[in-house]
């Protein structure tokens, strides 16, 4: 399976989402990250077929995704960012009704509804109506109506967003376990997930892919360096103001600082690994003191 | 290629299944259902009850009672009405008239009532011909109530032909203007009926044709049908489910038809269910006599559509479905369009409702009659005088409207269909 975005480009009146992007992707987990409005989410909705691009194309194994229409949703499983479904339906007939809607014949779609209730956990609640489930619940059944056609390739639009600590991982596993021989792309702009489950990370910014890799490569492409150092309280705001600063530890002596610098910002600071974090902030974070994305 | 097709239509019907799942599982669709089995009901009783009959005992009877006492007492008369059967009417309602003369006559007016209520209680089995009578005997458009109280026997003789020249006379007035190949259809139909009619009881058929539970029992299916329809497509944004759905293999393809024919499912068998629980509590009350009555016998006199009371009925009910598909259709179509379950609601409410009172002035009078409106209420409009002229051929509205609104249903469907499927999740 191969996904070419070629010179793809998406406009919304004068608002550029997507501006000439091209890129190559084959089987394996792509994590998409970046900040609020780069851009993800158009370029997902172009790559599922819901929008269609002012310019460029999307090629699936050299074909264009929107000329091949059905036969290219048949191999494609999507988890919207903003999940929606009918909140009289249980568990069960909503799987049931997207399979239909996959073309899944009603004994196959039957069988996998089964199948994959049990697999992400929903087994006890199959019966339940969704609106009755809680916000985790409901992504699990998310993810389940995303993998009911066995998609090869799957998107998912910040799939763990809103979701406590638990249900985050259970959801990172669930994800692991469905990226098997398929071209898995996952947004999110929380940079754990990505870190957990991404083979390749992409950064976008202002609707480009700024930086590819994976986490050691983008870590590696990071031009500067990270200190830890502990300052009085008084002056973590001069610290904050004058560096890119990825964490504030305050304590009731002064604060540990995370700073991304060139050189050496304070005698005392000591070089640290850099984390798929601190790449986060140093390519999107703006001066620190501003605010900046969930990390 | 066979088991294909089979495995294809499965999938069709399961599609199908889940979507009109969708709608009947929505509490306010539940609601809305409910309402209407209940009012379809009462209007089915409140039309029973509209049959009347006063005993000589002075004992006021309605419904199934009052039907028992009126098919016997109309029955007597049951056959053609030649002019011979219409002079022995004359004569039978001289003699329960005398009996009540002048109102100088009497002490009070209540004695004058008294006697009135009397001879009306005696004229009860030849009440349908005494009308015919009054109307034959009146203008074309003032109809007189009494006047088949003076209509001597002899003036019976060309009873079918002055109902002609009472319409050529209305002609020759220039009340309304007609064209001259306006004028010959409309005298053409009025020769066209056949003579001598055929009379018989048929109250029951008067009872559901002649009131107006029918026409407002179709604007509620049509409103409460919009409440059922009009989310299929625009609830897909509002649950935000669009992107999986149009996402989906079949989401803009298959899925989509399946959501038109879950309008259609819906439409065709909540109206029909209703229409046809309505027409059975009152047939089967008021008896299912005279179907082959024409429909001139009881108040459409007038009429211009030569139809049967059968025919009638089934011209009014297809009429008012074939409205319903349009105007629900059409709601479908701004529920897919403007994405918003609340403005799709408000169109079978404006299509149904307003015309009727834009009709009212003078200068849309005309244009309204082309509204689906009228096609909910064919049975109140029949002996309306609207011609139009399509092609060098005149058309009595009515039977324009019913292909018009075939082929403008035809339309849309093609329309709805590539207006959803070409939709952009934003």
């Amino acid at each position: 399976m191969e996904l070419t975005f070629d010179n793809l480009t998406k406009t919304f009146g004068d608002f550029t989402a997507v501006d000439r992007l091209s890129l190559t992707m084959t089987n394996g987990v792509y994590g998409l990250l970046g900040v609020n409005g780069a851009g993800k989410t158009t370029l997902m909705r172009m790559l599922c077929t819901l929008l269609h691009p002012t310019g460029g194309r999307i090629a699936c194994n050299g074909q264009d995704i929107f000329e091949l229409g059905g036969k290219y949703r048949r191999v494609l499983g999507y988890l919207p960012q903003d999940f929606g479904f009918y909140p009289e339906f249980t568990v069960q007939d909503y799987l049931l009704y997207i399979a239909s809607i996959k073309g899944i014949r009603p004994a196959v779609a039957k069988k996998r509804v089964h199948d994959l209730i049990g697999r992400v956990g929903l087994s006890k609640a199959a019966n339940k109506k969704m609106k009755k489930l809680s916000g985790g619940m409901k992504r699990r059944a998310g993810i389940a109506q995303a993998m009911l056609n066995d998609p090869q390739i799957l998107v998912l639009d910040e799939p763990t967003a809103g979701l406590d600590p638990n249900e985050r991982i259970r959801f990172r596993n669930l994800i692991s376990e469905a990226s098997e021989n398929r071209l898995v792309l996952l947004s999110t702009h929380i940079v754990s997930d990505i870190e957990y489950i991404a083979n390749e990370i992409l950064l976008m910014r202002d609707g480009q892919v700024v930086h590819k890799g994976t986490d050691a490569e983008l870590i590696e492409s990071m031009p500067e360096s990270v200190w830890k150092c502990r300052v009085g309280k008084a002056d973590v705001p001069q610290f904050m103001q004058k560096y890119k600063v990825s964490n504030v530890k305050s304590d009731s002596y002064g604060a540990e600082l995370r700073i991304i610098s060139k050189k050496k910002p304070f005698p005392k600071a000591v070089e640290e690994e850099a984390s798929l974090e601190d790449v986060f902030l140093y390519y999107f974070g703006e001066k620190a003191g501003d605010t900046h994305a969930e990390i | 290629m066979y088991s294909f097709t089979i495995l294809v239509k499965r999938l069709v019907i399961h599609m199908l299944r889940y979507e009109i799942k969708k709608l009947y599982s929505k509490p306010i669709n539940k609601i809305a259902l409910a309402a209407l089995l209940a009012l379809t009901l009462t209007a089915g009783f409140l039309t029973i009850r509209d049959v009347t009959y006063i005993t000589e005992s002075d004992e006021h009877l309605s419904g199934i009672p009052a039907a028992r006492h009126l098919r016997e007492a109309k029955n007597e008369w049951k056959g053609e009405l030649t002019e011979d059967v219409l002079k022995q009417v004359v004569e039978e309602n001289r003699t329960a008239r005398e009996t009540v003369g002048n109102a100088e006559d009497y002490k009070s007016a209540d004695a004058y009532e008294d006697a009135l209520d009397d001879a009306f209680v005696k004229t009860q089995g030849i009440a349908d011909i005494r009308e015919l009578i009054n109307s034959t005997f009146s203008d074309l458009f003032d109809y007189d109530y009494f006047r088949a109280d003076s209509v001597p026997s002899d003036e019976i003789n060309g009873f079918y032909q002055k109902r002609i020249d009472s319409l050529k006379k209305y002609l020759e007035s220039g009340e309304e203007y007609f064209s001259d190949a306006q004028k010959d259809f409309l005298i053409e139909q009025y020769e066209a009926l056949k003579t001598p009619l055929h009379y018989e009881y048929a109250d029951g058929w008067m009872a559901l044709m002649g009131s107006q539970y029918l026409p407002t029992l179709m604007i509620i299916l049509t409103v409460i049908l919009g409440f059922l329809v009009s989310g299929i497509f625009s609830d897909e944004f509002q649950l935000k489910t669009d992107s999986i759905f149009f996402s989906a293999k079949h989401g803009r393809g298959r899925a989509v038809l399946s959501k038109i024919e879950a309008g259609f499912v819906t439409i065709t068998a909540v109206y029909w269910g209703a229409v046809l629980l309505y027409t059975a509590v009152a047939l089967c009350s008021l008896g299912f006599g005279g179907a082959g009555c024409a429909v001139q016998i009881g108040s459409k006199w007038r009429s211009i559509y030569n139809l049967t009371y059968l025919q009638d009925y089934l011209f009014t009910v297809v009429g008012g479905y074939v409205g319903n598909l349009f105007i629900l259709n059409f709601s479908m179509l701004v529920s897919a369009k403007s994405r918003s379950t609340v403005l799709a609601t408000t169109i079978p409410f404006v299509l149904s409702c307003a015309p009727m009172f834009l009709g009212r002035i003078s200068v849309l009078s005309r244009i309204m009659t082309l509204f689906p409106d009228q096609l909910l209420r064919i049975n109140t409009n029949l002996d309306e005088f609207v011609l139009y002229t399509v092609g060098g051929k005149t058309w009595g509205y009515l039977t324009l409207l019913l292909p018009l609104y075939i082929v403008l249903y035809a339309l849309l469907i093609p329309i709805l269909y590539k207006v959803f499927q070409k939709t952009e999740v934003k």
